[in-house]
């Protein structure tokens, strides 16, 4: 009998969770290009962004069919069950984070060639986006490390981004009258918005984590009810 | 009611039929409707189980809940066999073995003093791994044994209504309703299964103890079983001891896991819960290892 009982299946799986983690560090990369693009306003790197979305999803597929395999065939319990379904929760986010910078990618040839950008709103739209990669290592680290309260402090640096996003709207609401600027802001909106929604699939992660080491779902973040 | 019952046995009064018995007959109030009726509990207070000088199962406390599947899982010698075997008195049948603790049905002692084993095993009846039944005694025979056994006469027709009865409630009426004279042992292993079954109930028990009813059988049968037991837990309180921890899962309301430190010493009961907490989110680390099959 081998040391371990089950050693294999129990390799797979801890391949798996590295694989659908090790789809954030594909998602991260996709949001740093994304971020250039916007910076630099460069169309051709935001239709490569667009372009290479193929490999976080060909990720969501093969990591999604392997787990369906392992529910299948090895009959997982208990935190094997849970960690299951926590992975099939991050690659779901994952697949939608790096939709969101397509959406993003996606908006900067309309936004035209050399558009009145606004230093200022770019610079929130980078700054969201830093600190919303710090989010996406922090909620991969707090997921490897089983750390419940570090997903939990997502929620904190959640919150500095839709602070930066509420800047964002303020600013593109004081950008004057200028009609092609004000066309440009609101295109930037809405790659604010997709940023701000990314960092929200970050804290969806931290949440499955309190899920595999608790067995217990809760909303970090209640939306539809702030108050409680 | 079980010292009453015993009592009226000892002296030699007719039990009569089943349903003429005080045991039965305080059992059977009201009618019965297709959501079931009450069953009984058992409880277990610090229950130890000896093998002569081998202590097999040390200080089990659990309560049995009535209409519920409790299934006993746990490694090969963990002590849930022998504490499956105690809840009807079949454990001191075996030379040797010893019982202290205490073990209700209802509030009432099983072990107590002038309680008759004989009336205690036919409250709770227990169904083998291995189909059992008579080879050469006719299906009818079979069903019917029980009343045969506990009663000196039972008119032919309250017979018949008997033997339906309890092949309709083993779901296997419809595939010997017109073979009942025909030998059990020509029936398949499934079936053989279903006809222990229906001859379990046929004395109508509280209580149904499994023995691993399936781990003869093939899958298809023995999902048959498992809707059956389904099916039964609105009548009865079943306790079904398995090693297939995916049945565990499938057929049973609540779990309860056996474990033993190292070969020799006593089986203990480590955790008992609600099914679903015991296969998505148990409380021990023992239980964790068990279910996800990391143990040895």
């Amino acid at each position: 009998m081998p040391e371990v009982a089950r050693a294999e299946y129990l390799e797979e799986l801890a391949n798996l969770e590295a694989s659908a983690l090790g789809g954030l560090d594909l998602v991260s990369a996709a949001l740093t290009r994304t971020l250039e693009a916007v910076e630099f306003q460069d169309v051709e790197l935001a239709q490569l962004v667009v372009a290479d979305d193929d490999r976080i999803d060909g990720r969501y597929l093969e990591v999604h069919q392997a787990l369906i395999t392992l529910l299948a065939t090895q009959s997982p319990v208990a935190t094997d069950l849970r960690l299951i379904s926590a992975l099939l929760h991050v690659l779901k986010n994952v697949e939608r984070m790096g939709d969101q910078c397509v959406n993003i990618c996606k908006l900067i040839p309309i936004s035209g060639n050399e558009p009145p950008a606004d230093e200022e709103m770019v610079g929130l739209i980078l700054s969201m986006g830093r600190h919303t990669k710090a989010l996406i290592a922090q909620a991969k680290r707090a997921f490897e490390e089983r750390d419940v309260e570090m997903a939990q402090d997502l929620v904190r640096q959640d919150d500095a981004v839709d602070n930066l996003n509420r800047d964002c709207f303020r600013l593109a609401l004081e950008l004057g009258d200028d009609a092609d600027k004000r066309e440009w802001a609101m295109t930037m909106l809405l790659a604010a918005r997709a940023i701000e929604r990314t960092a929200d699939n970050a804290v969806d992660i931290g949440e499955q984590v309190a899920f595999v080491v608790t067995g217990l779902f809760r909303e970090f973040e209640d939306a539809s009810h702030p108050e409680a | 009611m079980l010292g009453a019952a015993t009592k009226r046995k000892a002296a030699g009064e007719n039990q009569g039929t089943m349903s003429d018995s005080p045991a039965v007959s305080a059992t059977s109030t009201g009618p019965m409707t297709a959501a079931g009726r009450p069953a009984k509990t058992i409880e277990a207070r610090g229950v130890n189980l000896f093998y002569g000088d081998f202590h097999a199962v040390e200080d089990v406390t659990m309560t049995v809940e009535p209409n519920k599947v409790t299934a006993l899982i746990g490694s090969s010698g963990c002590g849930k066999t022998t504490f499956l075997r105690s809840l009807n008195r079949m454990h001191e049948l075996t030379p040797g073995a010893r019982v202290s603790g205490e073990i209700t049905l209802d509030g009432e002692e099983i072990y107590g003093a002038g309680v008759d084993p004989v009336v205690v095993r036919q409250l709770i009846g227990m169904v083998f791994q291995q189909p059992n039944p008579f080879p050469t005694m006719s299906i009818y025979d079979n069903v019917s044994a029980g009343l045969n056994l506990n009663a000196r006469k039972v008119p032919k027709t309250q017979k018949d209504a008997v033997v339906e009865r309890s092949l309709r409630g083993a779901h296997l009426w419809d595939e010997v309703k017109d073979r009942l004279d025909k030998p059990g042992g020509s029936l398949s292993g499934g079936q053989q299964q279903r006809l222990c079954i229906a001859r379990a109930i046929a004395v109508e028990p509280e209580v149904l103890l499994m023995d691993e009813p399936c781990s003869a059988l093939d899958p298809v049968a023995t999902l048959a079983i498992e809707d059956l037991i389904g099916e039964l837990k609105s009548r009865y309180t079943i306790v079904i001891v398995t090693h297939n921890m995916q049945q565990a899962a499938r057929a049973s309301d609540v779990t309860a896991f056996f474990n033993i430190e190292a070969s020799g010493q006593p089986g203990h009961l480590i955790e008992v819960g609600p099914t679903e907490d015991i296969f998505t989110k148990p409380g021990q680390q023992a239980t964790e290892d068990y279910v996800s099959g990391r143990f040895g």
